[in-house]
């Protein structure tokens, strides 16, 4: 491993590489938490997110979004800053990373702070360093914005739950859909250690929501009251706590004491051997530190976490289903899909003729949202038998051509999730359908005005009992049709290499889904 | 035939509610009347013949009368759909919003779902237009640092839309003192540190002062353009989906695009 580490390099340079090293984690949203100004300190957060600027590659920036460090002592195959790689390194301190969030954010260039980072000596050390950041940030320097932070695999409970309470959003990368891809390609990642992390969030949040200062007993369901004497401790010397604990900061990079819990748990024995640390069996999933002075709720704008895609032979059939089994059983927020982006020579590596796979990537968002937002399931939408998208249709279109006996319906009548099914009805189109009918009958010429898309939907419903033209319900037919319309793809996503992209997911060896994948998600 | 009568009103919430009371009170039969907001652009409009021009100046009272009006025989909805309406840039607004009206005080609180309704869809394009444009300027809106460390923003947006966005900043920055300025009309949002913010008609605003950067700023837009650039993917580059997220008439405040950026010139060819 050659490292070239530059002493006092320029914050400047520091950025530069630090942001390009982040640039490929996808989360750059600023949404799912609603918070006031808080008088003395700076920042506010809005529920719906807000983007700042579009980069050249049109995605949106909303978050500063940098690594802390890109010294890193994994060597996970797919990544710019894996050990072995003979690349620049450098590492932030955290005052540096305050001062830039704080500074930006007054300009309102950012919504906030995007903290990731490489893995620096150990996980716990890492995970150690973006706490301190926070709790500078937060407490130091009073910033009351957006920040989301990455749990790092492998760091210990009582870190991760700390960074939790002064962080809006965690993530932790899923990084590859399987355990065996994972096993392939991060070798010194672990599908355990990515999910536990995960998994004490979930709990957490769950837990923190709606009692601030209440402790559940998961066995009988009472609450557990705190020792008043803490309370009380926690009131009436936050002030002296505060300044002493910046004291700490300043001086050396060791966890303050008062972060210990008052409890069994010591957090050195957790730093000595983190592979035994579990979550307290019977006891709830938060606790294990003591919680800041201003409470902003503990991971209260949930978790993400992201996958690569076409680095390792999955199907689609595999991601979507995992992403299902995230949404449901560890209450994700978002799963995020990042086209891979070869950056390093690898034997284990695909090579990418045709650059990132985005069409593939562009479908995989499509189904996502007909998860979150459509009441479909995975299973609905493809097949161990058709385990991957049509490159030329969308997900919904593709659905309902599979399933033209439910068509037409009329759409004066159709429940709402009925109406969601039809091909060119949106969320919002179907909300205005269910409003106005509430007071007159729509006819064709009114789905057009709310936004309908009457050239897909025409075929699958009747308005007052009649369909818009006499068509014939016949599935080459339509997908003729369909296909004749030009989807609307992202500009840069064109379907001039659609036939390569073909050839190239016939490739893809159809292994059957790995069940045990899925059910190793429920932990 | 009978002459129309064209009700002329200033450009504001006012102005076309005084308007929209003097027309429904002259009993004239909706059909002959016209509310026209005079706006910077309309002072030399073409006047139509057989017809009666009537100026209404803003009348606070009838005002109140016709927000209270609205509140109590639409609704809330409806009333804060009209006041963002009434920000727009649209010419034809002010009758956009009085046959709006008509219809609302007939139907009562089911009028704003009836979006089947070119009356009624009329007003909820101009104000999602308005709350659109508003919720941009809140992600593209920047702030310079002057020598007084007073933060400075320009904005040239469509609609009038600073009022909507000022109490997003002054809740957000409530410790800093800042003005945002609206260079299409001429009015600015002052902030001092812990106060309220205040609106004002700011005609003969001299911003030499406010130009006078401090000493990190230029610093910390170096640091920003850096960022900016080296977060893009260059397998990724995609400038058309970047001019359709962000206009390029947003730009012109915005310090990652300023003109001695590399990264932005590639960016008008459009490549």
């Amino acid at each position: 491993m050659s490292v070239i580490i530059q002493e006092r390099m320029p914050v400047q340079k520091k950025l530069e590489i630090l942001s390009a090293a982040a640039k490929y984690d996808v989360a750059c949203t600023s949404s799912g938490v609603d918070r006031s100004g808080s008088p003395g300190g700076m920042g506010n957060s809005v529920g719906c997110g807000i983007c700042h600027t579009f980069s050249a590659d049109g995605r949106c920036i909303s978050l500063l979004k940098i690594l802390f460090t890109n010294e890193c002592i994994f060597d996970c195959k797919y990544c710019l800053n894996r050990a072995s790689n003979d690349i620049v390194r450098a590492s932030f301190t955290p005052e540096e990373v305050c001062t830039l969030t704080m500074e930006f954010y007054r300009r309102n260039y950012i919504e906030g702070l995007f903290l990731s980072s490489g893995i620096l000596v150990s996980p716990n050390h890492t995970m150690e360093l973006l706490c301190i950041t926070l709790k500078m940030l937060r407490e130091v320097h009073r910033f009351n914005g957006y920040i989301h932070c990455k749990a790092v695999p492998g760091a210990a409970p009582s870190l991760i739950e700390m960074t939790g309470w002064y962080a809006d959003r965690m993530s932790v990368n899923l990084e590859l859909p399987t355990a065996s891809g994972l096993r392939n390609l991060a070798p010194h990642k672990s599908r355990k250690n990515i999910l536990r992390p995960m998994k004490q969030i979930q709990l957490g949040r769950k837990e923190a929501v709606g009692k601030p200062f209440r402790i559940q007993d998961s066995r009988t369901g009472s609450d557990i009251k705190l020792p008043d004497d803490l309370r009380l401790k926690d009131s009436l010397n936050k002030d002296d706590l505060r300044l002493e604990e910046d004291l700490r900061l300043k001086k050396d990079l060791k966890l303050p004491d008062e972060w210990k819990s008052e409890g069994d748990w010591k957090l050195q024995d957790n730093f000595k051997n983190p592979e035994t640390v579990i979550l307290r069996p019977s006891s709830s999933a938060l606790g294990l530190v003591k919680r800041p002075a201003v409470s902003r709720g503990f991971v209260p704008a949930g978790q993400s976490t992201q996958m690569i895609i076409g680095a390792t032979p999955e199907n689609d059939y595999q991601i979507i289903s995992v992403a299902e089994a995230l949404y449901q059983k560890f209450d994700l927020k978002r799963v995020f899909y990042s086209a891979y982006v070869k950056v390093n020579e690898d034997s284990s590596l695909p090579s990418l003729q045709d650059g990132p796979p985005l069409l593939r990537e562009h479908r995989l968002y499509q189904a996502d949202w007909l998860l979150r937002f459509y009441g479909f399931q995975a299973s609905e939408l493809l097949s161990e038998e058709r385990p991957n998208f049509n490159i030329l249709m969308d997900p919904k279109c593709n659905w309902a051509l599979g399933h033209l006996g439910k068509f037409p319906i009329e759409v004066n009548k159709a429940d709402y999730y009925t109406l969601l099914r039809v091909p060119g009805i949106g969320v919002k189109s179907a909300q205005r359908i269910v409003k106005i009918r509430k007071t007159s009958n729509l006819r064709f010429e009114d789905l057009k005005k709310i936004g309908v898309v009457l050239k897909r939907a025409l075929y699958f419903i009747t308005c007052g009992g009649k369909m818009m033209y006499p068509v014939r319900l016949e599935e080459n037919y339509i997908t003729n049709q369909l296909i004749s319309i030009k989807e609307r793809l992202p500009y840069g996503i064109d379907g001039s290499n659609l036939y390569e992209q073909l050839s190239l997911f016939d490739d893809v060896n159809f292994t059957s889904l790995n069940h045990t994948d899925i059910r190793s998600l429920t932990l | 035939m009978i002459t129309k009568k064209i009700f002329m009103c200033e450009d504001s919430i006012e102005g076309i509610f005084a308007a929209i009371y003097d027309a429904g009170s002259s009993r004239y039969g909706h059909d002959n009347i016209r509310i026209q907001v005079q706006t910077a652009g309309t002072e030399n409009f073409d006047m139509e013949l057989f017809s009666e021009y009537i100026y209404v100046a803003g009348d606070e009272e009838k005002a109140l009368k016709v927000s209270k009006a609205i509140r109590e025989k639409i609704s809330g909805e409806a009333y804060e759909m009209v006041c963002h309406a009434a920000l727009s840039d649209e010419g034809k607004k002010g009758d956009m919003i009085y046959r709006f009206l008509i219809l609302g005080f007939s139907l009562g609180p089911k009028a704003v779902n009836l979006l089947n309704n070119d009356k009624v869809l009329n007003i909820f394009n101009l104000n999602r237009n308005v709350m659109n444009e508003s919720h941009h300027f809140l992600g593209f809106l920047r702030f310079t640092e002057s020598k007084d460390n007073i933060l400075f923003a320009k904005i040239k947006p469509r609609n009038d839309i600073l009022r909507l966005i000022a109490p997003h900043f002054s809740d957000r920055l409530n410790m800093e003192n800042f003005i945002i300025f609206d260079e299409r009309r001429k009015t600015a949002v002052f902030h001092k540190s812990g106060f309220f913010w205040i609106y004002v008609t700011a005609d003969d605003f001299n911003m030499d002062k406010l130009l006078e950067l401090s000493d990190q700023e230029e610093e910390f837009q170096s640091l920003w353009k850096t960022f900016f650039n080296t977060i893009a993917i260059e397998e990724r580059k995609n400038y058309r989906l970047q001019r359709n997220n962000l206009p390029l008439r947003f730009r012109s405040n915005m310090p990652e695009f300023s003109s001695n950026d590399i990264n932005s010139s590639d960016d008008i060819s459009g490549k």
